[in-house]
């Protein structure tokens, strides 16, 4: 037998008492002293350190290097963007797997792919020849570098601190970056095999990855070895060559597309040409599209698939194992063990990670494909039947900082009932209405930026005849665009609406503005529908198409739903046929400043893109938003396109204290009326196009996208509301505007001055608009917020640009609208931001501070007043019975 | 690794402290290092019957499983119920982690004093 190959780790594993065994050719560790479970367990807890420097890895360079790479990978390397990775499978001509495979994209003119140890020989063998057929080069560097897999929830501080403090990579999985760690050149992918949310691969010269491993575990993290490394990827649903991909336990090749991670690898994108294996993934696709309607009348293809199984009766299920239905034995467990977890106590958010640990016994099992989710099947366990159970997955990942174990049969608790009668009910749910209102409207501070009070007057007409009403209308062409509603009784509200257009028109300063949406993310909707609606105007007879491009603000640096994909965006955008992603580009920030938008890269993102649809706005909203800029570049490079803006947040702000969109160029500004606007909660949509504008049918196409296109009521209670609070707008706009500015930039000096770390640009006292955000430690974001909330002071977390997500959310976000319209001026905000402070910073208890604080101002300011109109008001209330 | 005087051993790595007529049964201390992290346990039924050398549990480790065979016959008396939640005490107190006790024992020829054991293991390494 050849002599086994060490790492450059291979001393250090050994000095640490590591057991080292064959693998694939490699005398590598396969537990450290502590033992499997406690690496497990330590590497979910902490962080561990891997030794990959024993996988295969190529370089591919040259011209032909991503027609080389659609040719050999099952994946769209097309849609591999700079700065990515990718999972990909290198299939056979049959469609099934020699090996799987990362590539990762560090650099413009290289790629990198990594291979199983045990396959390099085999991959390689396979890969050289087909690549001279290509102009293109590959090269095997699997001795020049080393890897350190880097895993669990403190890795990204512990590999932070080395960088210096900068950021790594872009928050989402896959992302790659090149950056020096202490001075060594590393290229670091946020990638791994253990189901960590926070999981670094760091590639490294060989000559260097003792250094860096020392150094980690100097910092606290241990290293784990290959038996961790199994269980982990076991928990977390990946497969393993050998055992998921490769050969079943008869010696029968397993279809790629019978494993769901590799479903998501394989592409069948036009651009991937005649790749090897085509054909028959092409039909394993076909197959598992009929599995999921659940047709099972033809199962050649895919006779079996690989799940995710759980055993309920006790025992450890291992690999090779047979699977019973009844007494059909319907396939094999290709993976099992019991591994360790941390048992947890709470619900949700309030979860809390105990120090206790647990075992279960899980694995993947290569069953019948007729078998479903919540199946119970038995496992012949030397001879002995135990029950057992498909289940969707053992881990969930998308909870940062820490992977959750998934229990099966974990219930959440149920909903307590109150009381034996409804009746009893309704008394209560009265009696806790009023406590609820008392504590918002006087105890509290309320600093969600997306929020307000209403005014009286406003509350008191949203409560009257109308909220029961419809007032259903359209123009009609044949009476001159008149307006024709279909009810009778509506002669009040008709004319409401028309007061209220020409209110909002003032308000914009623009031709026309649309009403009857019900929320801002309505709004939207309406507009792209429209918009696609406008796009496919010449053409009635085909299939509409959908939007592309579109440039919006991305989601992590402070977009909105309401212009994403996964949000209001949805069913109008089109998928890009090369990358087979939504047709979106997002705006790139500025690399000092991730809350601003970079314009010029901006302007070659437009250049390369050339998107239909332009989108301003965000939620977590500190700046301007460069639309005059934006507008010159396109009328100057002579891009058609829309530019729209999403003033949802800055809507009440629109003017000289903020922008006017109109003004710098914008066609659309969509809206929701209850954030920094006075209103109650609805939609607006307004533009600037005048008859004799082409666009101007786009404006009317908007009209029947919004009745009869969204709504059939429009919720006329809120919409005789809104008028009074455009009146008051319109009447109390210029100071309330520069209140709110600078209520704003005094709240955030004070909090800094208080010890709190405020975001954004210093320079110009942090904010621009009514938002405020403070960062309050990575993760830390949803129990600061909660601690406020249990000291009266209302704010949300919120993730910040380079943050995961909501649960990685080290931050929070707050607006100050709400409380200058109370009354807060810079003096309130200077003693809110100690006690905030002293909260968030000592853990004091503040809520009668700042209930006292609060109970000062309960009276709303910036609306009408006066013997008469007091009058009218009371008038009103008595006549509708409040 | 640990090899108490007092025990005698089997070639299979069992442990068993013989008091009269009454036997208790382990697994030794090497076993538990070979096996690593010890995650599951197998135990027979009290009034079960088994001749030396018969298998009556199997140890799962993560890695692997593993038959446990009594070094003597007898019949199953105890069972220490405490290893079936906390399987881990075999591989942190192995000679204080009894698997099995047995009534009305016969005690065959071949077991190994410490130091014959001792011996073996070196052997087997």
């Amino acid at each position: 037998m050849a002599e086994l190959k060490r790492t450059p780790l291979y001393e250090a594993h050994v000095a640490a008492g590591a057991t080292m065994v064959d693998f694939g050719g490699w005398e590598m560790p396969v537990q450290y002293p502590t033992g499997i479970v406690a690496e497990h367990l330590f590497t979910r807890s902490s962080c561990s350190l891997f030794d990959v420097s024993h996988m295969g890895r190529f370089f591919v360079e040259g011209p032909e290097r991503v027609a080389f790479l659609q040719h050999v990978l099952t994946s769209n390397v097309e849609a591999l963007e700079l700065g990515m990775a990718q999972y990909g499978i290198i299939s056979d001509a049959q469609g099934f797997a020699i090996d799987d495979a990362y590539l990762y994209r560090f650099e413009e003119e290289k790629l990198l792919l990594v291979v199983n140890a045990a396959n390099t020989q085999k991959d390689w063998d396979h890969l050289l020849p087909i690549s001279k057929q290509f102009d293109c080069t590959l090269t095997n560097v699997s001795d020049e570098y080393a890897a350190i897999a880097v895993q669990g929830p403190l890795s990204r501080e512990l590999l932070t601190e080395l960088a210096g403090g900068v950021q790594l990579t872009e928050p989402m999985k896959n992302a790659v970056a090149l950056v020096e760690l202490e001075g060594h050149p590393t290229g670091i992918a946020k990638t791994g095999y253990t189901g960590e949310p926070l999981g670094y691969e760091v590639y490294i010269a060989a000559k260097d990855v003792v250094w860096l491993w020392n150094r980690l575990i100097e910092m606290g993290a241990k290293p784990a070895g290959l038996g961790a490394r199994d269980t982990l990827r076991l928990e977390a649903c990946l497969p393993l060559y050998g055992h998921e991909l490769g050969n079943d336990p008869s010696g029968a090749p397993i279809p790629i597309c019978a494993m769901p991670l590799s479903r998501f690898a394989v592409s069948l994108a036009p651009q991937k040409g005649d790749f090897i294996g085509r054909e028959p993934l092409t039909a394993q696709r076909e197959a598992y599209k009929k599995l999921m309607d659940r047709d099972f009348s033809a199962l050649d293809v895919l006779p079996r698939c690989i799940k995710p199984i759980a055993l309920i009766d006790r025992g450890v299920i291992r690999a090779g194992m047979e699977v019973y239905r009844g007494d059909e034995c319907i396939g094999w467990v290709t993976s099992g063990t019991m591994v360790p977890y941390y048992k947890s106590s709470g619900e949700g958010l309030e979860t809390v990670i105990s120090s206790d640990d647990a075992k279960r016994s899980i694995g993947f099992a290569y069953i019948a494909s007729d078998v479903l989710e919540d199946d119970f099947v038995e496992v012949d366990v030397r001879g002995k039947r135990l029950k057992a159970v498909i289940v969707p997955c053992h881990l969930r990942s998308d909870a940062p900082p820490y992977a959750r174990p998934i229990i099966y049969g974990t219930e959440l608790a149920p909903r307590a009932s109150l009381h034996e009668t409804r009746l009893a009910n309704a008394i209560e749910l009265m009696g806790r209405a009023c406590e609820n209102h008392v504590w918002r409207q006087q105890q509290c501070v309320n600093l969600i930026p997306s929020e307000n009070t209403p005014s009286p007057a406003v509350r008191a007409l949203c409560a009257a005849d109308p909220s029961g009403r419809y007032a259903e209308h359209r123009k009609a062409k044949a009476f001159y665009d008149k307006d024709v509603f279909y009810y009778q009784g509506t002669d009040f509200i008709n004319e409401v609406e028309q007061l209220l257009v020409d209110e909002m028109r003032t308000y914009f300063g623009c031709t026309e503005v649309e009403t009857r949406v019900i929320s801002g993310q309505m709004s939207n909707m309406a507009v792209f529908s429209s918009l696609l609606d406008w796009k496919n105007r010449v053409d009635r007879k085909s299939a509409p198409r959908r939007l592309g491009y579109v440039l919006n603000n991305h989601i992590i640096k402070g977009g909105h739903l309401s212009a994403q994909p996964m949000g209001a965006l949805r069913d109008f955008i089109a998928t890009d046929p090369a990358t087979e992603r939504p047709a979106v580009v997002n705006f790139p920030v500025c690399a000092d400043n991730e809350y601003k938008i970079d314009v010029e890269a901006t302007k070659q993102i437009i250049e390369r893109y050339r998107p239909e649809l332009i989108i301003f706005g965000k939620s977590m909203v500190l700046h301007k938003e460069p639309v005059a800029a934006i507008r010159a570049f396109v009328d100057e490079a002579g891009i058609p396109t829309t530019i729209m803006y999403d003033m949802a947040h800055v809507l009440g702000i629109l003017g000289p204290s903020f922008q006017n969109p109109f003004e710098e160029g914008a066609e659309i500004v969509t809206g929701s009326t209850h954030k920094t606007f006075f209103g109650p909660q609805r939609g607006v949509i307004a533009t600037n196009w005048k008859e004799e504008d082409l666009k101007y049918g786009l404006w009317e196409t908007i009209e029947t996208r919004t009745f009869p296109g969204s709504v059939s009521n429009h919720h006329l209670g809120t919409q005789l509301g809104l008028l009074m609070a455009a009146y008051e707008m319109n009447a109390f706009r210029k100071e309330y505007q520069s209140a709110v500015c600078a209520n704003a930039r005094s709240f955030a000096r004070a909090c800094k001055d208080a010890g709190l770390d405020v975001a954004g640009d210093e320079s110009i006292g942090f904010t621009e608009t009514h938002q405020v955000i403070v960062r309050v430690g990575y993760g830390a974001g949803a129990e600061v917020a909660r601690r406020l909330e249990n000291n009266n002071i209302i704010v949300n977390y919120q993730a910040t640009p380079d943050e995961e997500g909501f649960t990685a959310s080290g931050a929070l976000r707050m607006g100050v609208s709400e409380m200058t319209r109370f009354g807060f001026g810079k003096a309130e905000f200077e003693r809110l931001a100690e006690l905030m402070a002293a909260c968030i910073l000592e853990n004091k208890n503040v809520a009668a501070e700042v209930s006292e604080l609060r109970s000062g101002y309960t009276q709303m300011h910036y609306c009408f007043e006066g013997a008469e109109f007091d009058a009218a008001l009371k008038k009103l209330l008595q006549t509708i019975g409040l | 690794m640990k090899i108490p005087a007092d025990l005698s051993y089997s070639k299979t790595h069992e442990w068993v402290r013989i008091e009269g007529e009454t036997a208790i049964i382990g697994i030794t201390d090497y076993a538990q290092d070979a096996l690593g992290d010890i995650v599951f346990i197998n135990l027979p039924e009290v009034d079960d019957t088994l001749e030396a050398g018969d298998s009556f549990g199997d140890v799962e480790s993560v890695k692997a499983v593993s038959d446990v065979m009594s070094p003597v016959a007898g019949t199953v008396s105890a069972i220490n119920e405490e290893l079936i939640d906390s399987p881990e005490l075999m591989n942190s107190d192995p000679y204080g982690a009894w698997i099995i006790k047995l009534e009305g024992i016969t005690v065959p020829d071949d077991l190994l004093d410490a130091a014959a054991y001792e011996a073996f293991c070196a052997e087997s390494e």
